[in-house]
């Protein structure tokens, strides 16, 4: 129906897909080989002693030795070296976060030589899936990902971490991993 | 029409325009900056030179011309023949991108312009990824030029169509270039700031970041936004406009090329004046009112208690008793649907255009003499989107119709005993005097519906209470002052508790399903032949900026 693509439609016929299930055999109905399947994974590892006692780590007791410089966990904002925050509100990183979970709200910076800073800068950290983007995206290697990975909270709220929040953890991290050099510090 | 030959390709294109606008126009790409088919031909930024067969002085032979041409500066002529596809041509627009970056502070990650802005493009597409430049860039600090736009001088590319436009649209010529060579910059004169009333357009058409709306500075990146084909409300001239939103909320007004209505330009009451429709006061809930317990039921038994309680109206007092004031701010399909549901109950009913606003003359731009031209731009003094339609339905639909002083008056003498009046002005204090004494004789001898934005002294007294949607959230048709239909789509979802009018009036008509403006106006169209066909901005050229 050409005539209702127009402007002023709210919906359009093309917004509409019909999916199809594909269907299932019988055999596939039984279920059978899926849950074999599955069990057969479970016995080989229950009877590899050998290679379970290699990889096992004590947790909490022991811990991992992580490689520091490209671990990905808890975010953090980092300083520059006037103890301001580094971030620029560029959104970036929000432009390339594929989980959605920074939200930046960007004003006039205070200061004579930075013309952009974020007001808010919350990173959720459970919607976040760890990936690094944002890190990569960063044109002046503001936002990092540390070495934390011992993430707890005890709701939800407490787990979208605020800028003073993220610029606390570069506090904590700083001298475990100090920030990178960037070429361009502000602008 | 006249036939050029561009890149060898022969193309037909209008008369009377500059080559660029004929390459652009048949889809090429043509990097330009100060060109703008709205403003005069300078020729200043010389990025869109092209070469051109031209005969040779001597043998009188055709051949291309050792020199380029402005391809904007040369009009089309029958047979030319031009190329742009050529290392001459490309050399020229990589030294003139490398020439424009020479003092830009290359600050695209706190630039709003980054991702619409024209520095960026055409440097992707023709210019080069490195500066020669060694020496400290120029540095010039940003200027507060007028209540609101910023001026970003070192990310300026001297194209002076702001100043232009400013001289020649807007008439009032507030911008200026200030000093020669590579001091020159884009000013305002001392004590004079940029106050014109269109000044919002000299962002528009700024190509760069440069000029900035304070409005919209450091909000959002453009790449976020979603942009809603729209119509302006804020007067009878009926604007094309872009409605950009994200997540919901809207951000800013962009127009739209709408030749014939308001061509390139919006004014600046259109562009800042959209804030109402995220106001904290909207109305949010239908609300049904029995004595002083006030319910709020669900959207879906809205149907029922309109027309149960209108029916029982008509049931007791007969026909003629059924008034509905349509409000010159809904969309033509909204208004139809309405007062068809009314009729249908009562075939008697009076219908009644609401109040029609008016604020001052109609201005035209540029302001001053226009030397016998026609204005540019006109901002209409009837600060509504819709008298026209309204008046329209009215007129087809005929019966007993009042004007709006006669019913406010009727409605004071009790001669209603069920009124739906619809609202949706902008302004929180339309109802008048008389017609808000009026509500409480009417919600007391009968039915009183108040569909509005705003809570008010007509929504305090009404039996029910329905939440009315701005245009953003609605979508329909406005008939502008030159009686064009214009349709507008929904930028936004509505307000939660609000539904889409649309949605609630096509349900009230006893139709099930989405409501489809679209559909809706093609049943329209079996009693009004001018709803058959609708005014559609034709799409400016992909590359045209």
């Amino acid at each position: 129906m050409p005539g209702y693509n127009m402007p002023g439609s709210d919906w359009k016929q093309t917004d509409v897909v019909v999916v199809d299930q594909p269907e299932l055999t019988l055999f596939e109905r039984s279920y059978l080989p899926q849950v074999l399947g599955g069990m057969g994974t479970t016995l080989r590892h229950m009877f590899n002693v050998a290679k379970r006692s290699k990889n096992v780590v004590q947790y909490p007791e022991k811990k991992r030795e992580l490689r520091k410089e490209i671990y990905r966990g808890v975010h953090r904002l980092n300083r520059d070296d006037q103890g301001r925050v580094a971030c620029v509100a560029c959104f970036m990183c929000e432009t390339a976060c594929p989980a959605h979970c920074i939200h930046i709200e960007g004003a006039e910076a205070p200061w004579e030589d930075r013309e952009k800073y974020p007001i808010k800068f919350d990173i959720d950290e459970l919607r976040c899936i760890y990936c690094g983007m944002c890190e990569e995206a960063c044109p002046v290697d503001a936002i990092e990902l540390t070495p934390e990975y011992q993430l707890v909270g005890q709701s939800r709220q407490e787990m979208i971490f605020d800028k003073e929040k993220l610029l606390m953890v570069f506090d904590r991290t700083k001298d475990d991993k100090p920030r990178k050099n960037p070429r361009i510090t502000g602008y | 029409m006249p036939k050029i030959i561009i890149d060898g390709k022969e193309i037909e294109c209008r008369d009377k325009v500059p080559v660029l606008q004929a390459a652009l126009e048949a889809g090429w790409d043509i990097p330009h900056y100060c060109y703008h088919p709205g403003l005069s031909v300078v020729a200043s930024c010389r990025l869109c030179l092209m070469e051109m067969k031209m005969p040779h002085p001597q043998t009188k032979e055709m051949g291309w011309a050792p020199k380029l041409f402005p391809s904007c500066q040369t009009p089309v002529r029958d047979g030319m023949e031009v190329r742009f596809a050529s290392e001459k041509v490309a050399e020229n627009q990589k030294e003139c991108m490398e020439y424009f970056l020479l003092n830009h502070p290359l600050d695209c990650p706190v630039c709003d312009q980054a991702g619409e802005c024209y520095l960026q493009d055409y440097s992707l597409e023709f210019g080069e990824a490195t500066s020669r430049m060694v020496e400290p860039k120029n540095k010039n600090p940003k200027k507060d030029i007028g209540s609101k736009t910023l001026l970003y001088q070192d990310r300026c590319v001297m194209c002076s169509r702001c100043v232009r436009f400013c001289e020649e649209v807007a008439g009032t010529g507030e911008l200026g270039i200030v000093n020669r060579g590579s001091r020159a910059e884009i000013d305002i004169f001392p004590g004079v700031p940029l106050e014109n009333e269109l000044q919002g357009n000299v962002v528009d058409i700024c190509p760069v970041g440069s000029l900035l709306d304070k409005d919209f500075l450091m909000d959002q990146r453009v790449w976020f936004l979603k942009g809603a084909d729209s119509i302006c409300p804020g007067c009878s001239t009926g604007c094309a406009i872009r409605v950009d939103h994200n997540k919901g909320e809207v951000w800013r007004l962009k127009p739209r090329f709408n030749p014939g209505v308001n061509d390139w330009w919006i004014c600046d009451e259109g562009r800042f004046g959209w804030k109402y429709a995220h106001d904290g006061d909207r109305l949010n809930k239908l609300t049904v009112r029995r004595g002083a317990d006030a319910q709020h039921p669900d959207w879906s038994a809205f149907d029922e208690i309109v027309r149960l309680r209108f029916e029982k109206v008509v049931r007791e007092k007969g026909d003629g008793s059924l008034a509905c004031v349509l409000s010159p701010f809904m969309a033509c399909e909204e208004a139809w649907l309405l007062a068809t549901f009314v009729r249908s109950i009562d075939s008697d009913a009076t219908l009644v255009l609401g109040p029609v606003p008016y604020e001052g003359e109609d201005k035209n731009f540029p302001v001053g003499a226009t030397n016998g031209h026609p204005p540019k731009f006109t901002i209409m003094a009837e600060k509504c989107p819709n008298r026209r339609g309204i008046e329209l339905i009215l007129k087809s639909l005929g019966g007993k119709q009042a004007k709006f002083e006669d019913f406010v008056a009727a409605a004071g003498k009790n001669e209603y005993a069920g009124v739906w009046v619809s609202g949706g002005y902008p302004s929180k204090e339309w109802v008048p005097k008389d017609l808000a004494s009026a509500a409480g004789k009417i919600a007391e001898a009968g039915v009183l519906i108040a569909h509005d934005l705003f809570p008010n002294k007509l929504t305090e007294a009404a039996d029910v209470v329905v939440p009315a949607c701005p245009w953003t959230e609605r979508a329909g048709s406005f008939m502008n002052h030159q009686g064009k239909i214009q349709p507008f789509e929904a930028a936004v979802v509505p307000l939660e508790g609000c539904q889409r009018d649309g949605q609630y009036l096509f349900a009230l008509s006893d139709e099930t399903g989405l409501y489809n403006a679209a559909r809706v106006r093609d049943k329209m169209a079996e009693t009004i032949k001018e709803f058959a066909e609708v005014h559609v901005p034709p799409q400016p050229p992909a590359h045209q900026h």
